[in-house]
């Protein structure tokens, strides 16, 4: 508790009530931040313009409107379920929009030809939220992978080079290499999978969920890997996450998912300070807020006890 | 249910036209081969020579089935020294593809679908993507490969069982010896039987690994989606394989021997 005040001044996270739900309409409470320019100096990578996306019946994604400038850390906040990972797989062309845009570079991605998703996709690593790691590869198979595959480097620079990654999550190298990911646990294949997504030294990182059930060390050592990655080789990261330290730690941005929407983006001043129920309901950890309301207004079965 | 056979019949049809779509880029990834050797010598350990022994017992009770059964009704006729030609002929041009690609379909092509499908739910196919590595190029082409290396391998490995099969039963059972029937069969292999069901053989591999293949990317809804893909895999592929079977046997008869019968 300590250190999360530590690391946060200026937010009053753990103090203060939940806004009065009255003074928020539905509208205004699901209403899209709205775009604001990049900071001076900045350059924009990344243009998402007016984004949907729906499974079947279900609207996840109903409007995503941001600018992600190169060399940033942008931390994407949210509720589970609220499409924070089907928003980062438009941004890396696994999924295409129902309607709106993903432009990078100058690139539509929906209208990209697969050679030119190729070419940009080089570019980047991903960090899944489950690791993906391929279950008939060991270890230095995987974290190689791009390296053997994609750049047909040899046998021992590839071998160099996954310790080196290893290492850099913390992982003994010499005793796992030669493991299968299903005999690793839980946050070991997180961190392979890390060492993975950075071997190819991408000058964009996704992360999904890097820290997820891993321990408070090892979560310290890898918020210190995003930020140095960022300061000296200037990686852009967009980082989703659960862990409001981790967050405040390294966000140059911070941007709020709720209900399909952006409804709050700003730096971690603007984002501490800002009002919005949800946010603070995020933020406080509160049960009770728009994010649970939902939940406790639904109708209850019938002959269900009230 | 006019409308259950309609949409069953798109949906087959859909199905059909990813495979050909899915056949085609794996056969442009053959560019790629010199990079997938160390995936295609993977893929061919396990691409059926675990199912030597089974294929060997099926193929060669087969052979013994058949020599009695044929046997007794061609020695009424005083020709049993055709016995072998008959049920080399047989296992040559059709028990000895099919069976092989029984067995391969039911044991490989269901496994592949299954380990497919569970890379895909994994997302493990997603992160191929994002890492500019092609699916079809990384997995899809190195199993088709493998598949057409073995297959013809145990079709032929099931002729010869199925043959000696049946020449020991009709050793046993007619008192023929093993030569006369061996003899008989001989007068094939100068023939086009032989080959015929060596280019079977070839096509059922590349029908069971293509759709295999497919069924194993398309898979959706987690493990319950893997099961339905395997699933569908055997059933698909026992229906193409008879297909393309009845096909091609069209050919060889109408259009082929006529060719030859010509010349
Ligand atoms: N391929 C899909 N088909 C159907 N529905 C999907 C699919 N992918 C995601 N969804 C739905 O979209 C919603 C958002 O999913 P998503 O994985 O983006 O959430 P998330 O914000 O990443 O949640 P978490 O924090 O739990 O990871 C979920 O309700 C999920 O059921
Ligand atoms: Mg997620």
């Amino acid at each position: 508790m300590m250190r999360r005040a530590a690391t946060n001044p200026g937010t009053d996270r753990h103090t203060g009530p939940v806004q009065q739900v009255e003074d928020w309409p539905a509208e205004r409470l699901e209403a899209g931040s709205p775009l604001v320019p990049p900071p001076p100096g900045k350059q924009v990578l990344m243009q998402v313009r007016a984004l949907t996306k729906a499974f079947g019946p279900r609207r996840i994604l109903r409007g995503i409107d941001v600018d992600i400038c190169a060399g940033e850390t942008f931390v994407i906040l949210g509720g589970s379920g609220s499409g924070k990972t089907t928003l980062i797989k438009h941004l890396m062309a696994m999924l295409t929009p129902d309607s709106g845009s993903v432009v990078v570079d100058g690139l539509d991605l929906a209208k990209a030809t697969p050679e030119q998703l190729v070419e940009y996709r080089k570019k980047m690593g991903v960090v899944f939220q489950n690791a993906a790691l391929l279950n008939s590869l060991t270890v230095l198979e995987n974290v190689g992978l791009p390296l053997t595959e994609v750049e047909q480097r040899p046998a021992d620079e590839v071998r160099a080079r996954v310790v080196e990654a290893l290492r850099q999550v913390f992982l003994p190298a010499d005793e796992i290499l030669d493991l299968k990911p299903a005999s690793l646990s839980g946050g070991m294949r997180k961190r392979v999978g890390i060492a993975r997504a950075i071997i190819q030294k991408p000058s964009i990182i996704l992360y999904d969920e890097p820290t997820t059930g891993l321990d408070p060390v090892t979560v310290n050592g890898v918020n210190e890997l995003t930020l140095q990655l960022q300061q000296k080789l200037g990686v852009t990261s967009i980082v989703i996450t659960h862990d409001l330290d981790a967050a405040f730690m390294i966000a140059d941005r911070i941007a709020v998912l709720y209900k399909g929407r952006f409804i709050a983006v700003g730096d971690k001043r603007a984002i501490g300070d800002n009002p919005h129920p949800v946010l603070r309901q995020l933020l406080t950890g509160s049960t009770t807020g728009p994010l649970t309301e939902d939940f406790l207004t639904a109708k209850k079965p019938e002959g269900a006890p009230s | 249910m006019l409308a259950e056979v309609g949409r069953s019949i798109l949906h087959n049809a859909e199905i059909a036209g990813r495979c050909l779509s899915l056949l085609g880029r794996a056969l442009l990834a053959l560019r790629h081969i010199g990079r997938g050797r160390s995936q295609i010598v993977r893929q061919l350990d396990m691409a059926g020579f675990g199912s030597i022994l089974v294929l060997c017992l099926i193929a060669g009770l087969t052979g013994m089935i058949m020599a009695v059964q044929t046997g007794s009704e061609l020695e009424k006729f005083g020709v049993l020294k055709n016995l072998g030609a008959i049920i080399g002929a047989t296992f040559c041009c059709e028990m000895g593809p099919i069976w092989a690609a029984v067995i391969v379909l039911a044991r490989v092509g269901a496994s592949m679908a299954a380990e497919l499908g569970t890379m895909t739910v994994n997302e493990e196919v997603d992160a191929l993507k994002v890492m500019s590595i092609d699916p079809v190029r990384y997995l899809v082409m190195p199993r088709i490969l493998a598949l057409m290396i073995s297959m013809p391998l145990l079709t032929t490995m099931a002729d010869f069982v199925g043959l000696l099969g049946g020449a020991l039963v009709t050793k046993a059972q007619f008192g023929q010896p093993l030569r006369t029937f061996m003899e008989s069969a001989q007068g094939l292999l100068d023939g086009m039987d032989f080959y015929s069901g060596l280019f079977k053989s070839l096509v059922f591999a590349v029908i069971i690994g293509t759709i295999s293949c497919d069924q194993g990317l398309a898979t959706k809804n987690g493990a319950e989606g893997v099961g339905r893909a395997t699933t569908a895999t055997v059933v698909l592929s026992i229906v193409f394989v008879l297909l393309s079977d009845h096909i091609m046997n069209y050919i060889l008869l109408k259009v082929i021997t006529p060719l030859m019968g010509l010349t």
